[in-house]
């Protein structure tokens, strides 16, 4: 039962990283693309 | 406005309102009243934690600041991913299983009770003012583009907040925050569709033109303590800022601590830190699009009409002057802007024409300015209106309305949200602690109505005093920040076994000291740095102070 929570967190933990990684990903593309 | 606009603002208010009435039938005694019996669903608290978080000046002043500034901002947040990871592994489990009201309870069972007095105190005082100064930002907006006076703004905005939060506590607030932040994203995700279609050139041509006048420069690596927005201050100092406010701060502790569990009171933190940066990325992007929406439309010299106004009067003929050199180079500047649109990606020299005439009217926009502080005496504060105006002059009918809602809603949400925490931190902290102990919880229910109530007048009072009282607010910002990352270095004594309560009380003091000499030696310091310095002061000076003082009482997770 102690593991369930664990497991879980870890995974929202890769979720939350994962979005992370694409928003900054597409704020970097947005500036080499158009920025000055 | 059009009477269909205002019909959805009046829809709105009564909505929230009576649902709000509708949730005090389930609040008979204070767990309910404060944390609604500590049975919410996860997502309802994370839709509230980042209401609450949202407020007005998020919808108004910081498109702005995408229109003028550009993207630069959302660097600011950078560390809020963090800090909720850090604080669903470390304080969320602590105070959650404390089964506390506040969070400086919980630093009475660790450490003494002066030191949760102080912190406290220190939470009300500058929560109390920063309520006031909440709800005045929409207010002088509003009386400036609706010519109304400051008492009738907020008004609208206060007492209708006042009479959901007294009457429905926590659960009115939560539920409340939740349909309010639904209607903030779809407002804004209206906008940006509206933005687009309205656009006279493609959306990679309004991205290239928007990149060349600096709006799509999102990372600044410099690492320069006296910059305000870098990459680094927003991960290194916005971390440790993030986690004071989502870790001590009442106004927010409390909405997690009304999950059923540990385990839904860090989901609702982890929404935030899914989607703020991306939601605080929109925002700002949908200034920069209005930026290059006013590149192609007549744009007004000053946004603020009120300021417009005044200094038409004051000085005639010079406005007019300033006017016209404004028509001119606003046309310059759509010209190159038409055709740096046209000519592609590779055009060095359409960019540098483009970038030039945008100076030359950023100049003239600069001696307006200038002229309206003279005249009216007040900081311009244009970049609010950049927004106001675009959504009152250039939307489809209805689009105003939902727009206004959307505001007013931004700015109850975390209004309320202040109220419901402040009325708890005076009873739970101060009356219950101090003043009556042995009270009947029919009497705490009473006595946290009368609170609130009492916290949103001094709110709506200071609000209509804002233009007086302008430095005063600012001052006690400034003195907020010096103790910020001071009460997270509490916090953070409060998980090390070790630390006495000695320790955390004088630490605080030397964190919050050190943070004002800081403030005050090298002004230049961003203020995303005081957060850092602050609890690391604390953490070191309440360490050596710890040693060798006697052993006190611990509280462990699982007690």
């Amino acid at each position: 039962v102690p593991e369930q929570p664990r497991r879980s967190f870890r995974q929202v933990l890769l979720g939350v990283m994962t979005v992370q990684v694409i928003t900054l990903a597409v704020l970097w593309w947005l500036q080499s693309r158009y920025g000055r | 406005m059009h009477w269909i606009n205002w019909l959805i603002v009046v829809a709105y208010l009564v909505y929230v309102v009576t649902d709000g009435l509708r949730r005090a039938k389930g609040t008979s005694h204070i767990e309910g009243y404060f944390l609604a019996n500590r049975n919410l669903p996860w997502w309802a608290v994370g839709l509230s934690v980042m209401a609450t978080q949202m407020s007005a000046v998020t919808m108004i002043g910081t498109t702005g600041q995408g229109a003028t500034d550009g993207m630069r901002f959302v660097q600011f947040y950078f560390g809020l991913p963090v800090a909720m990871v850090i604080l669903g592994v470390t304080l969320v489990p602590f105070l959650h299983r404390a089964k506390v009201y506040t969070a400086y309870e919980f630093l009475e069972r660790r450490f003494d009770a002066k030191t949760r007095s102080l912190t406290s105190f220190l939470f009300l005082v500058s929560r109390g003012m920063s309520c006031g100064a909440i709800i005045s930002a929409p207010g002088i907006v509003f009386s400036a583009i609706f010519g109304w006076p400051l008492l009738y703004s907020v008004a609208l905005i206060g007492i209708p907040t006042v009479i959901y939060t007294m009457f429905g506590g926590v659960q009115a607030v939560t539920w409340a925050d939740v349909k309010q932040m639904v209607l903030i994203v779809g407002a804004l995700l209206l906008i940006v569709i509206i933005l687009v279609m309205q656009l006279p050139v493609s959306p990679d041509a309004a991205l290239r033109v928007a990149g060349a006048a600096g709006r799509l420069q999102v990372f600044d690596f410099d690492f320069d303590v006296t910059k305000q927005y870098t990459f680094w201050s927003g991960i290194i100092g916005g971390t440790f800022l993030m986690l004071s406010y989502f870790g001590t701060d009442q106004s927010q502790v409390q909405r997690y601590l009304t999950a059923r569990s540990v385990e839904e009171a860090r989901s609702s933190l982890l929404m935030s830190a899914y989607w703020k940066i991306p939601l605080q990325a929109l925002i700002l992007l949908i200034g920069v699009l209005i930026f290059v929406y006013y590149l192609f439309q007549p744009a007004p010299m000053l946004f603020n009409p009120s300021h417009d106004s005044r200094v038409r009067a004051a000085d005639p003929a010079g406005y007019a002057i300033l006017e016209q050199r404004y028509q001119q180079s606003f046309e310059a500047r759509r010209d190159a802007a038409a055709a740096l649109a046209e000519a592609g990606a590779a055009d060095a020299v359409g960019a540098r024409v483009f970038v030039a005439a945008e100076s030359t009217l950023q100049a003239v926009r600069g001696e307006a300015l200038t002229m309206a502080g003279a005249v009216t005496g007040e900081q311009t504060r244009d970049v609010n209106y950049v927004m106001p105006d675009y959504v009152l002059n250039h939307l489809p009918l209805g689009m105003a309305g939902l727009f206004i809602a959307a505001v007013m809603a931004a700015a109850m949400s975390s209004i309320a949200a202040e109220l419901n925490s402040l009325s708890t931190a005076t009873v739970i902290d101060f009356y219950r602690r101090w003043v009556r102990p042995q009270g009947s919880d029919a009497h705490y229910l009473k006595v946290s109505k009368i609170a609130t109530a009492f916290w949103g007048v001094f709110a709506c009072l200071i609000a209509v005093q804002a233009g007086t009282l302008g430095s005063l607010i600012e001052v006690v910002n400034r003195f907020g920040s010096f103790f910020y990352g001071s009460i997270l270095g509490v916090f953070i004594l409060a998980m090390i076994p070790r630390a006495r309560a000695v320790g955390a009380f004088w630490g605080l003091i030397a964190g919050m000291t050190a943070v004002g000499l800081v403030s005050f030696g090298a002004p230049q310091v961003a203020f995303l740095w005081y957060n850092v310095i602050g609890a690391v002061v604390v953490v070191v000076v309440g360490m050596l102070l710890s040693m060798g003082a006697p052993a006190g009482t611990l509280v462990t997770r699982d007690s």
